[in-house]
């Protein structure tokens, strides 16, 4: 989707703080493992992604990262009911439950160690493309969840690898979890910016199929 | 289940913006609370995926798989044909790894990896990224002007030395395996695992010092 998640190429950024530290406050490492320890129900990577980048746009530009990741947890449980707005601006359950069990560091890096989740699929349907076909990407905006950046779209690019077949993440934004082929596709800097830094620089991406067209 | 509909999400997100404190703090705090009191969690549990995060996972577990690699030829090749299994050796896989991708740094190409659309980054190899990783800024522009970022973190790449930007769009997450210094012949994989830094496995610093 054309929104405000959508950053690369964008202008006047300034510069980057190279020195900046892993969190400058506490409540970022609370939300962080608020996030990781506490899943809603059904939702999969590719909703909490596209949830997130239908926050209001000028919101999304301006806050601090993990105050994003604390409004999409909110955002993604008042969805399915398991919070209501209420209780998210109290802080108050409604009706409390049982005290959760504590589980200890070692309990938290067997959890931690769990997630390296495969999103590779088996499909029965033979890649459309092959190492050094050279394709060229859907120009159009995508409705809905895309991991096609629009830098990228409309432009002219050589297929480096073929991962097999992975969850799509369009689909995967709409609870469907159909797989399509991935590739990664390098293209060429001049052919992504009219005032590319050097000619020889590459920028690579990992596209799947229905992204692409032969060129 | 999920609504899976973006008009719904949105406007929960409008109700939100209007309704919680403009304090992130707060809103965390609340947040925290509501959760342990459904019993969704433990506050304990809390403290302790952060004392994770602080005592066993960072750049510490990146910097041991490239010094294997860089003194076991054959765990070289594993690591370049599939990390995501590689890593395992260790123990070291988790969050984001399984489609790990290691790209090497030679006298002729630079790696950097961005991811512009949110933030990838493999966790449980390299630990919490840095601010900057995860700044509009950094993301913005990593892909469009690479030499002029990589100038800002003091790297100036010499002659002939092409830039590969990988910008992490689908779950593959990259590992950049930085060039050895000459002058480390004979070391040991603890003692090259020392000299290897965080931003040297995102891109961000070319050299490492020994």
């Amino acid at each position: 989707m054309d929104g405000p998640q959508d950053l690369g190429g964008k202008e006047s950024f300034g510069p980057i703080e190279v020195n900046s530290p892993d969190y400058r406050h506490d409540w970022e490492r609370r939300q962080w493992a608020l996030t990781k320890l506490v899943a809603t129900p059904g939702v999969t990577i590719d909703w909490f992604r596209h949830a997130l980048e239908t926050m209001p746009p000028a919101v999304y530009l301006s806050v601090p990262y993990f105050q994003k990741w604390n409004a999409n947890n909110m955002a993604l449980a008042i969805d399915t009911g398991d919070y209501t707005l209420e209780e998210c601006v109290t802080g108050k359950a409604i009706q409390p439950g049982t005290p959760a069990p504590v589980l200890t560091v070692d309990d938290c890096e067997t959890l931690q160690r769990s997630l390296h989740t495969d999103f590779s699929r088996a499909i029965n349907v033979a890649p459309a493309f092959h190492f050094g076909d050279h394709v060229q990407t859907d120009a159009r905006p995508t409705p809905g969840h895309s991991r096609l950046p629009s830098y990228a779209s409309g432009a002219k690019g050589q297929i480096i690898a073929h991962h097999g077949a992975h969850v799509f993440a369009d689909a995967g934004a709409k609870g469907d979890h159909s797989a399509h082929h991935l590739y990664t596709v390098e293209f060429r800097a001049s052919d992504l910016w009219a005032d590319a830094e050097c000619p020889d620089d590459t920028v690579c991406l990992d596209l799947w199929e229905p992204y692409l067209a032969s060129a | 289940m999920p609504s899976f509909d973006t008009k719904k999400i949105e406007q929960i997100h409008r109700d939100l913006h209007t309704h919680l404190p403009s304090d992130p703090a707060l809103r965390v705090k609340a947040l925290e609370s509501l959760v342990v009191e459904k019993g969704l969690v433990a506050q304990e549990s809390i403290d302790n995926w952060i004392e994770l995060y602080a005592e066993r996972i960072g750049p510490k577990r990146g910097a041991e798989v490239i010094a294997r690699a860089w003194t076991d030829p054959a765990y070289y090749d594993r690591l370049i044909n599939d990390a995501g299994q590689a890593v395992k050796d260790f123990g070291f896989e988790g969050h984001a790894t399984e489609h790990t991708k290691a790209v090497q740094n030679t006298s002729q190409t630079h790696n950097l990896v961005v991811c512009t659309l949110c933030s990838c980054y493999p966790f449980s190899l390299l630990g919490m990224s840095p601010i900057w990783y995860r700044s509009a800024a950094y993301r913005a522009r990593a892909v469009k002007e690479p030499r002029a970022v990589l100038a800002e973190f003091g790297v100036t790449l010499p002659d002939g030395v092409k830039t590969r930007v990988w910008d992490s769009t689908a779950e593959l997450r990259y590992l950049v395996i930085p060039e050895r210094p000459k002058g480390t012949e004979g070391w040991s994989a603890d003692q090259l695992a020392a000299i290897i830094t965080r931003d040297s496995m995102i891109g961000t610093q070319r050299e490492l010092a020994i």
